[in-house]
C-alpha cells in the first residue's frame, strides 16, 4: 500500500537510533503503513476499540503513579508498577513529545502483564499505531485483551 | 533496445547528482577546524560538524547527559556565550525562559560550525571515563542488583550522593553505545570501586543489559562522578525519603556519615516498597539505627501480605512521612528534605514536606534513581 510522505518520515523517525535505540519497528519487514492497518483489523476482531482501551490505560498509569514508583492494585484487579526517567520521548509522527513513563500492568487473576508508555498509549490513540512485532513496548491486541477484559 | 537504455540513462543520471551532492556537501559542510574556549580558562581545538557534546567527550570534558545525546533527556545543558543562533525546536521543551534568556543550550544539539564559548561548572573538569571491570553481581530484591565495579588501579573521588554514567554497549538489536545515569551506593572512602544499585525497567536499554548480559569480569565503560545532590552541612535535621533503587544515594551518604563519626545530627530515613520482597538491606540499616543514636530508619510497606509478620509501618511512604513529621519529629528544629526517586515521588514528597513547614528551598533531590 502507497504510503504518504508523512507516513515515510514517521518510519524513518521510527529506525533504531533515532529517537530510541531500540527503534519502533521491532523485527517487521512490512511497511508502517500495512502494520497499522493489520493491527487495525486485529483490535476490531478482537472487539477492542482504540479510543476506549487508550482511556483505560491512561488510567491504569495515572492510578499506578500514586505508587510512587512501588506496585500499586488499581481497582481490585490489576497491579501497576511505574517507572519515570528524565527528559521526554519525540513521537515518531512529530505530533509532541511525552514524558518518560512506563508501566507495568498486570492482571492479578490471569498473572499477565503488558508494559505500556506515556508515548505508546499516544501512538495507539492518534495513529493506531500498536508498534512493530519484536519491538519491547508492541502493544499486542491479543495480549491487551487479555490483560484489560474480563 | 529503449528497455536497456532507458534505465541505464536513469543510472547514469542518478550517480552523477549522487557525486555532484557528495563534492557539494564537502564543500558545505566543512567548517574546518573550530576552537571551544571553556570558561575563558580553557581552549580546545576539535573539527567542526560535529555537535558540541560529542565534540567536548572527545577531548575527556564530560557534560551529563542520561540519554548519551539524542536530545531526549535535556541534561546536557551548558551556557553557550558566543552567538550559534535561536535555541531549536529539539531544545525549547527543556528550558525555562529563564535559562532561554541566559542562552542556556543542550550541548548535544549545538553543530560546531565556528569557533564558540561556553560556561560549564568548573567539577566537570575533574569527570573523567574509567575503565572498570565488573567486581560482582548480586540480587538484592527479585528486581534489584548490586553491582561492584573495580576501577583497576584508577580512583574516583568524589562527595557522597554523586552519580556515574554507564556506558551501555551495543547489544541485542542495538546498534549504539547509550549511557544511563545512576547514583553510587559505596562510600567515597571506598574509591577504587563503584557501586550501583539497578533495578530492572521492563524495556529499559541499560537495566536489560544489566540484569540480562551483564556478567563477573566484564569490562564497563563508567565516565562520572556528577551531580550535586550531598549532605548539606547545616545542624538541620536531615528528612530522606526513597524507594528501590533509591536507595544509592542514602546508603554513600549514611555510611560516609557514620565513617566520619557524624553522629550529631539527626536523621530520618524513610523507605518506602510495596511488600517485604521489595525490601532489602534492612538487618544491615537497623545495625545502623542501633549504633547510632539520632539515626532513625523507617522502612514502610504499601501493600503487606496479611500473613507475611509484617509489623512496621504500613501505606504509602508519603503517608508514613506525613504523620513523623506531625508526630515524632521535634517541632521546633529545622529540617532539610532529601530525595531520590522519580520526578512524581518527589513532587509527592516536596508536597508533604512544605505542607509541614519545610521550604521548598531546603529540599534536595535527584531524580537520578
Amino acid at each position: 500500500m502507497k504510503m504518504s510522505p508523512a507516513m515515510r518520515k514517521a518510519q524513518e523517525n521510527m529506525q533504531p537510533g533515532v529517537i530510541t535505540a531500540e527503534g519502533f519497528l521491532g523485527s517487521e519487514e512490512h511497511s508502517l503503513r500495512d502494520i497499522i492497518v493489520r493491527d487495525e483489523g486485529e483490535m476490531q476482531r478482537l472487539g477492542l476499540e482504540f479510543d476506549e482501551t487508550a482511556v483505560l490505560l491512561k488510567h491504569l498509569v495515572e492510578e499506578g503513579r500514586k505508587g510512587l514508583g512501588e506496585p500499586v492494585t488499581v481497582d481490585g484487579k490489576w497491579l501497576v508498577q511505574t517507572w519515570e526517567a528524565r527528559g521526554h520521548l519525540a513521537c515518531p509522527f512529530e505530533d509532541g513529545i511525552f514524558r518518560k513513563i512506563t508501566a507495568e500492568i498486570e492482571n492479578k487473576s490471569k498473572n499477565i502483564k503488558i508494559i505500556v508508555t506515556d508515548l505508546a498509549i499516544h501512538l495507539m490513540e492518534t495513529h493506531h499505531f500498536l508498534e512493530g512485532t519484536g519491538s519491547s513496548f508492541r502493544l499486542d491486541p491479543e495480549k491487551m485483551k487479555k490483560v484489560l477484559k474480563d | 533496445m529503449s528497455y536497456i537504455v532507458a534505465p541505464l540513462v536513469v543510472a547514469a543520471l542518478a550517480a552523477v547528482l549522487g557525486a555532484v551532492i557528495a563534492v557539494v556537501d564537502k564543500i558545505v559542510n566543512n567548517y574546518g577546524d573550530v576552537t571551544i574556549n571553556i570558561n575563558g580558562k580553557k581552549s580546545l581545538t576539535v573539527k567542526g560538524g560535529d555537535k558540541l557534546l560529542s565534540s567536548l567527550a572527545s577531548q575527556e570534558i564530560f557534560i551529563p547527559s542520561a540519554c548519551g545525546g539524542r536530545g531526549s533527556c535535556g541534561a546536557c545543558k551548558c551556557r553557550v556565550v558566543s552567538d550559534v543562533g535561536p535555541h531549536l525546536p529539539t531544545e525549547i521543551p527543556y528550558m525555562s525562559k529563564e535559562e532561554i534568556q541566559k542562552n542556556i543550550r543542550l550541548a548535544c544539539q549545538i553543530k560546531l560550525k565556528a569557533d564558540i564559548d561556553i560556561e560549564i561548572p568548573d567539577e566537570l573538569f575533574n569527570v573523567k571515563k574509567i575503565k572498570s571491570r565488573v567486581k560482582s553481581i548480586r540480587n538484592v530484591t527479585h528486581d534489584i542488583k548490586e553491582v561492584v565495579f573495580d576501577l583497576q588501579g584508577e580512583t574516583i573521588d568524589f562527595k557522597a550522593g554523586r552519580y556515574v554514567q554507564l556506558v551501555v554497549p551495543p547489544y541485542g538489536k542495538m546498534k549504539t553505545s547509550t549511557q544511563r545515569a545512576y547514583s553510587m551506593s559505596s562510600k567515597p572512602s571506598d574509591n577504587g570501586v563503584v557501586e550501583l544499585l539497578i533495578r530492572l525497567v521492563p524495556g529499559g536499554i541499560a537495566t536489560t543489559w544489566v540484569h540480562n548480559f551483564l556478567k563477573e569480569n566484564d569490562e564497563v565503560e563508567l565516565i562520572g562522578p556528577f551531580g550535586d545532590f550531598e549532605k548539606r552541612e547545616t545542624d538541620a535535621t536531615m528528612v530522606c525519603v526513597a524507594g528501590g533503587s533509591g536507595m544509592a544515594p542514602f546508603k554513600s551518604i549514611l555510611y560516609d556519615m557514620y565513617e566520619k563519626g557524624d553522629f550529631d545530627r539527626e536523621v530520618w530515613y524513610f523507605f518506602g516498597a510495596r511488600t517485604v520482597k521489595d525490601l532489602f538491606y534492612l538487618e544491615e540499616l537497623k545495625t545502623l539505627d542501633n549504633k547510632w543514636e539520632n539515626f532513625h530508619f523507617v522502612p514502610a510497606l504499601s501493600e503487606p501480605d496479611p500473613d507475611g509478620g509484617w509489623n512496621g509501618e504500613t501505606g504509602l511512604i508519603t503517608d508514613v512521612l506525613d504523620r513523623y513529621i506531625k508526630t515524632k519529629m521535634r517541632a521546633d528544629k529545622d529540617k532539610e528534605g532529601y530525595l531520590c526517586g522519580s520526578p512524581g515521588m518527589i513532587a509527592a514528597c516536596n508536597n508533604v514536606m512544605t505542607g509541614n513547614g519545610i521550604p521548598l528551598e531546603k529540599i534536595y533531590y535527584d531524580k537520578f534513581a
